[in-house]
């Protein structure tokens, strides 16, 4: 099916919803995970790390085929391992299953960062105050680190939007259905409909700028932020 | 029958040597003193429980907070502290009043009535105009008073006091220092204070600690401790000097009169003008080598404190002795720093009757 003005937008709007989706999707776990990772020391820190990573250095297409496997009739998450079938290939679930994984690096690292810019000696003064982990994150850490996390959402948020390639392998590129603004921009320059293509690309511009731009003065460094 | 407010004994690794004291702390506010880099840091951190790698023993009231032996070790959010450390640790989010409620929890988990107690520490340290302040644009003083309420409002079972002084200016310290003898008067909270600031160690505690690399090197009654002819220089070298809690009796245009010790004590003495009504307490200080000693009442003299006194020990320093003498019964001895030509040259001996000579201008001020 040929891409027409109306799937374009669509195509847009999907986009923004599912890169919210995964976004969504994505911080808690990595939230959690980069907390692990700046505040304790236990075995396998850095094979975690680095698994956790291997998706921003990965082919896409690869990270997708991988997906793939996974999400397949006889994979680990298909039907004949399940007993029931929770329709994942080929439909926007997918989609939003594709950008989590690609993004997760992203957001991982990012509030990695942030957390580890928080001086712990204010977590000790908390635990003298009587604080317990979970307290403590949630009154101290995370409070002193909200900056940061907002980049890490807005990273993720974006890595989302300009998925295409694990997108494709395991969501397909399905106007009306399960194409994305990366995928759409793909099939419009290769049926040649220039105007098209152009329409999205200064969306994309548009969106990845405001990106940036925020990140930007997110991470530009606060006055006193440590004692 | 003394009361035991803790007991340790303790191994703590450190870098170019170990912590290794044993102790039991039966007054309620205790000093510990010495150099920097000594380990005072690392025994009140071990007492805090931040120190995990810390071996040993140490028991609170009744509590067991380390016993490597059996494997205890509380972590420090069960240990039931308030801890003020030198940087103070202010939650830079929060507001003056946040950073009070911080500890409220537990304060109301140990049976404390959190609003009323609130009410006392922000009087006590005068924040009420503070509270709605955010902690970044305090000033250093404030923030001392703000961390120092922090602690006293989770209703701490101990006070550990991390250099409360150092951070402050020479003016700064004289504010403070009164603060921080309201907080050991009106709160009944055992206190151990760490610090290398003989001044404020004498100001608040009951007894001393002296660290030297890991060790106990001497532990008594702070004035006795920090006299002993193996410490003085050192306390010297900190900033020594006599202090003494005296009363403003009168203002005159360029000085004021203050009774030392107690409200009946006989002693005077003139101490630079000061803005605060008669009868209200404060604390003065002179430097050990700022008093003369004269043999007779002198006349003619521009010093305007002219006390009479009976020495009671000298003991040598090298090329200095350091000289004690007591003013009257109520008031703790003067310590004298003078050369041992000059003891030599007025004939100076346990009993001799001798005046002591203090400029006013040589009186230091805590109010």
């Amino acid at each position: 099916m040929p891409t027409t003005p109306d799937t374009a937008f669509e195509a847009v709007r999907a986009t923004l919803l599912w890169a919210g989706l995964s976004t969504a999707l994505v911080m808690i776990p990595g939230t959690l995970l980069a907390y692990l990772l700046a505040r304790f020391e236990f075995r396998g820190k850095q094979v975690l790390s680095t698994l956790l990573s291997l998706p921003l250095v990965l082919p896409p297409t690869a990270v997708g085929y991988l997906l793939l496997r996974t999400f397949a009739q006889q994979g680990p998450l298909g039907r004949a391992t399940l007993g029931i079938d929770l329709d994942i290939l080929l439909t926007w679930k997918a989609v939003v299953i594709a950008c989590a994984v690609m993004s997760l690096p992203l957001v991982v690292r990012t509030a990695r960062v942030s957390f580890e810019n928080v001086n712990p000696r204010y977590e000790m003064m908390a635990r003298t105050l009587g604080y317990g982990p979970l307290h403590r994150l949630l009154a101290i850490t995370l409070p002193l680190s909200t900056r940061g996390l907002l980049a890490a959402m807005i990273l993720g948020f974006t890595r989302a939007m300009g998925e295409f390639g694990a997108t494709v392998i395991v969501a397909g590129n399905i106007p009306g259905r399960t194409q994305t603004l990366s995928s759409a921009i793909f099939s419009a320059q290769q049926s040649g409909n220039e105007p098209q293509a152009n329409f999205l690309l200064v969306i994309a511009l548009g969106v990845g700028f405001t990106a940036v731009y925020l990140t930007e003065s997110l991470s530009r460094p606060r006055k006193t932020a440590r004692p | 029958m003394s009361r035991k407010f803790f007991q340790l004994r303790l191994q703590v690794p450190l870098d170019r040597f170990d912590l290794e004291v044993e102790f039991t702390g039966s007054r309620r506010v205790t000093g510990l003193f010495g150099a920097s880099g000594s380990g005072k840091t690392t025994w009140l951190e071990t007492m805090a429980g931040l120190r995990r790698s810390a071996r040993g023993f140490i028991q609170f009231g009744e509590t067991v907070w380390l016993d490597s032996d059996a494997s205890i070790n509380q972590p420090p959010e069960q240990r039931g502290i308030g801890y003020v450390p030198q940087d103070h640790l202010l939650f830079p989010h929060l507001t003056v009043r946040g950073n009070l409620q911080s500890g409220r929890q537990r304060a109301a988990a140990g049976g404390h009535d959190f609003k009323s107690m609130l009410e006392d520490v922000v009087d006590v340290l005068e924040l009420g105009s503070l509270l709605e302040r955010g902690v970044r644009d305090l000033s250093g003083g404030e923030r001392q008073r703000v961390a120092l309420g922090r602690a006293l409002c989770s209703g701490p079972r101990l006070l550990l006091l991390d250099e409360p002084l150092a951070s402050l200016d020479l003016h700064l310290r004289q504010r403070i220092l009164p603060f921080l003898q309201r907080v050991r008067d009106h709160f009944d909270v055992p206190m151990l204070v760490v610090s290398h600031n003989p001044i404020e160690l004498q100001a608040l505690c009951e007894e001393l600690i002296v660290l030297e690399q890991g060790r106990i090197v001497a532990t008594g009654e702070p004035l006795q401790v920090l006299t002993r002819p193996d410490i003085f220089p050192f306390a010297q070298s900190q900033g020594f000097e006599n202090i003494w809690s005296a009363r403003v009796r009168q203002h005159s245009e360029h000085t004021t009169s203050v009774v030392l010790g107690k409200a009946d004590s006989p002693v005077t003495l003139t101490i630079p003008r000061v803005d605060t009504r008669e009868g209200s307490s404060l604390t003065v200080s002179v430097a050990a080598n700022e008093i003369l000693l004269s043999t007779t009442e002198p006349t003619h003299l521009s010093a305007r404190n002219r006390i009479p006194a009976r020495l009671e020990n000298l003991q040598s320093l090298g090329h200095h002795q350091l000289i004690t003498a007591r003013i009257t019964a109520g008031l703790p001895p003067v310590v004298i720093e003078l050369t041992s030509d000059a003891i030599e040259d007025l004939d100076l001996a346990p009993g001799s009757s001798v005046y002591l000579l203090i400029k006013t201008s040589s009186i230091t001020v805590y109010q």
